[in-house]
């Protein structure tokens, strides 16, 4: 016997994607999903980001990562809240990590809150995970034609930040290049360049997220 | 990678759907899967067998259909091939592409026993 069956496969993880982004919604809550491959500078970003926007916007993170607590440690040092995802074998994060995740912060005394998916230019672009937002991080010295050969988390982000331009003179990836290809597969893709190093470009990167908020909540920014 | 919680999931839809029926077992699953997935059917149907494990979907023989990517231009309504997924219509080299097929992932039907 036949049943149809026309059943999105990801259907469980999106309706508790629905939920996630319901709780965040009431709790005022901007949420990004940062992504990129590993050793990219998502943590160094982050880092930055936490006293860029002191003042701003409190900022609250979700880490996920194979093994280990060294990006919540890092970031613990900044003082903001962080939850420390252990994914053991898992290449992604998927909803339901962040639901339960969701029970150890504190998301009232949070504005935006980052979550920092495991390092693969892959699987993390097919979960959602509740997010207002999708936000890439690519390094220069991954090379400029990463757009070409990962063109779904491209297309699937909102915003690609081009991280370490501090060693743009020590490798051949092309500015020009990089940000055309990200565009063939995502014309309206918004670009940031940006130095974790130097703090080029951070400033840029939180005017973007004080803009987001804005646009999502309206005028009660406090800065 | 993102096979196995894929595998995962088909396993659920399958088994509960298959309950709908009184199903003693399941026999076969068709799944259509859309280029832009980029899923690995052979390590789909590895992970499928071993989380099937144990469930009256264990043995059931996954069947993997692909779905081309083709985008339509909104310009001039030309339909092509998204191969490379460069989002510019060969005709009017418009740029506001919808994608009408490629990015499903859908478990269609079953059959069962």
């Amino acid at each position: 016997m036949k049943i149809n069956v026309m059943t999105d496969v990801l259907e469980a993880n999106d309706r508790i994607a629905d939920g996630n982004r319901q709780v965040f919604d009431s709790n005022k809550n901007l949420v990004l999903n940062l992504m990129s491959s590993p050793g990219a500078g998502k943590t160094a970003l982050l880092e930055r980001t936490a006293s860029a926007l002191k003042g701003k916007l409190r900022l609250g993170v979700i880490v996920g990562d194979l093994e280990t607590t060294r990006d919540a440690d890092r970031l613990e040092k900044q003082g903001i809240p962080v939850v420390q995802l252990t994914t053991g074998s898992a290449c992604h994060l998927d909803a339901n990590m962040i639901a339960v995740a969701l029970s150890r912060l504190d998301l009232s005394a949070i504005d935006v809150l980052v979550i920092e998916n495991v390092g693969n230019l892959v699987c993390p672009a097919e979960f959602r995970l509740g997010e207002d937002v999708k936000v890439m991080i690519l390094s220069v010295t991954e090379g400029d034609e990463k757009p070409l050969k990962y063109p779904v988390i491209f297309r699937e982000s909102s915003l690609l930040i081009i991280n370490k331009i501090d060693l743009l003179k020590h490798t051949d990836f092309h500015m020009d290049e990089a940000k055309a290809n990200a565009r063939k597969t995502h014309p309206d893709l918004e670009i940031l360049d940006v130095s974790c190093v130097t703090g080029e470009g951070v400033s840029e990167w939180v005017d973007w997220l004080c803009r987001r908020y804005r646009e999502k909540f309206g005028a009660s920014i406090r800065a | 990678m993102h096979e196995m919680a894929i595998a995962r999931s088909i396993v659920d839809i399958a088994v509960a759907a298959a309950g709908t029926e009184n199903a003693r077992r399941v026999v076969r699953v068709n799944v259509l899967a859309g280029e832009l997935r980029a899923i690995i059917p052979s390590q789909l149907i590895l992970y499928f067998g071993l989380v099937s494990r144990d469930t009256i979907a264990e043995g059931s023989h996954l069947s993997l259909e692909t779905a081309p990517l083709v985008g339509r231009c909104a310009g001039c309504g030309d339909e092509f091939s998204l191969k490379d997924l460069t989002l510019v219509c060969p005709v009017c080299r418009g740029q506001d592409i919808e994608m009408i097929s490629g990015t499903e992932l859908r478990v269609k039907d079953i059959e069962v026993e």
